[in-house]
């Protein structure tokens, strides 16, 4: 069956046996209909299968997906720009806007690839700053106020904070700025210092990519 | 000398104005009557994409009925968001809809205030309910989205000054303006969605104030009609065959349940009509 190049909200894409269900689709009595007005894309399964969720961001490396069969999705229409929301797993930059002894509480600023439109606010819990020596983490170690951090997702939350994670080599702290205001530079995986003045500030540290 | 303080009358007589009398006939002439068949609706304008600013909008017009005096239906609809929630709302795993429907202060005969009052919140939770069922809410947890309508042009008689055919009326066919131009303000916001409603009218007539016999019509203009008896507006998903917001008004025989029953078959009819306009506007959007 020949694919239509565009798709409105409630058209008929194929039957749930022929296709898998992608981004922008859902199924409804064993057929699968779009849910969004856009463009059609079909993509064959590569040799590491397509990712199911939403193409837009960083998925993780799980949910492989076993079927051979080709995913059908509908992408929004590129003119302009949609709202995406953090997912759990998902990789985030955000900003540290007050930390407490329990907590530092950030701003999502980006989403895997992609500039949010609305503020999010996020939870960097004491237990979820780095994966060994828990007990021996102190926030005021971590982060400071203005740090940009890259964390990951690890749940929705309560009602106003995401809950993030900086527990892997590669999360933690990848802009900071020091005491006197200048920006700094990393020199160990705990240490931040400041070229012009020598000293060195602590900080959960990002391992460069 | 002549008072300069206050703002003096002409000098000499005058006569009031007196108007030439154009007899019954011409008065008669006015009254309107259906020109179009009882199965047809009005011709409807649609378009997205017409406030940058928003997440997502929409504009439809339907014409006016009437040569010269008739006003038509004038919708402009705006979404806002998906956004983030206010900290005081409890967690939610779905997307919080909340919509407002709001006259424009001229939009119809008798001039409204700037604050909704309660046929306006009435329109804003009718459209609500006709909405969810459409909407994918699992998809969007922990946002909320404002789908915001104003109605610049109320769909009234405006030469027609007597209370003939009260404003509730009026109402139905606003708001089933109101769920077509919403339904395309949300596919071009890219809020995910099962199918596209469109809203319909349909409505029980008397076209002569002795005849016994009445007929149902769909998209009813009540100045076109002698009386109306019941109306009913239906909020539609076509290719899930659902019928996701149903509202009746009027006063029909509890026995005739045909009646009830063709009523809301033909309203049925009428959203697959706006339907089909909106699904040829989302096609103009994408392409």
């Amino acid at each position: 069956m020949a694919q239509p190049t565009m798709a409105i909200p409630g058209q008929l894409l194929g039957p749930a046996s022929k296709y898998q269900p992608g981004p922008g689709t859902h199924i409804h009595e064993a057929n699968l209909y779009s849910s969004l007005l856009g463009t059609v894309n079909v993509t064959q399964p590569p040799k590491a299968p397509a990712p199911v969720k939403r193409l837009n961001k960083i998925v993780p490396v799980a949910a492989p997906t076993p079927a051979e069969l080709p995913t059908i999705s509908v992408s929004f229409s590129a003119k302009s720009k949609r709202e995406v929301l953090p997912e759990v797993n998902n990789i985030v930059l955000c900003r540290v806007l007050r930390i407490t002894p329990r907590q530092a509480v950030v701003a999502i600023l980006i989403c895997g690839e992609t500039v949010l439109e609305a503020e999010w606010q996020g939870l960097i819990r004491v237990q979820d700053v780095r994966a060994t020596e828990k007990d021996r983490v102190k926030i005021y170690e971590s982060f400071r106020p203005g740090d940009i951090v890259r964390a990951e997702v690890i749940s929705l939350g309560d009602q106003a904070n995401y809950y993030l994670s900086t527990a892997k080599n590669e999360l933690g702290v990848i802009m900071a700025t020091s005491e006197a205001g200048n920006t700094m530079i990393p020199i160990s995986w705990k240490e931040y210092r400041d070229p012009e003045t020598g000293i060195s500030e602590l900080r959960k540290v990002a391992k460069p990519y | 000398m002549t008072d300069r303080r206050r703002i003096n009358g002409p000098v000499g007589a005058t006569f009031p104005p007196v108007f030439v009398y154009e007899g019954e006939d011409a008065v008669k002439e006015t009254k309107k009557t259906r020109s179009r068949p009882p199965n047809a609706i009005r011709k409807m304008y649609l378009k997205t994409g017409v406030t940058p600013s928003a997440s997502g909008s929409a504009y439809l017009e339907i014409e006016t009925s009437a040569k010269g005096s008739g006003s038509g239906l004038k919708l402009s609809c705006t979404v806002h968001g998906p956004r983030s929630l206010p900290r005081s709302t409890p967690f939610s795993p779905h997307i919080i809809l909340s919509t407002h429907v709001k006259y424009a202060p001229f939009a119809t005969r008798q001039r409204r205030g700037y604050l909704r009052d309660s046929t306006e919140r009435d329109l804003g939770t009718h459209l609500e309910t006709a909405l969810r069922g459409a909407i994918i809410a699992d998809r969007w947890p922990k946002s909320g989205v404002d789908i915001i309508i104003s109605i610049i042009e109320g769909d009234q008689d405006r030469e027609s000054s007597k209370a003939e055919g009260d404003e509730s009326w009026d109402m139905m066919n606003a708001l089933s303006g109101c769920i077509t131009v919403a339904s395309a303000a949300l596919a071009d916001a890219g809020i995910d969605c099962v199918d596209t409603v469109a809203g319909g009218v349909a409505a029980l007539v008397r076209n002569a104030a002795d005849d016994s016999v009445s007929n149902i019509v769909i998209d009813p203009v009540p100045s076109e009609h002698e009386k109306i008896l019941a109306a009913c507006c239906i909020a539609y998903l076509p290719t899930r065959d659902e019928v996701t917001n149903l509202w009746f008004k009027g006063d029909l025989g509890a026995s005739d349940m045909e009646l009830y029953t063709s009523l809301v078959e033909k309203g049925i009819q009428a959203s697959k009509y706006a339907n089909r306009v909106l699904v040829e506007c989302l096609g103009e959007t994408v392409g």
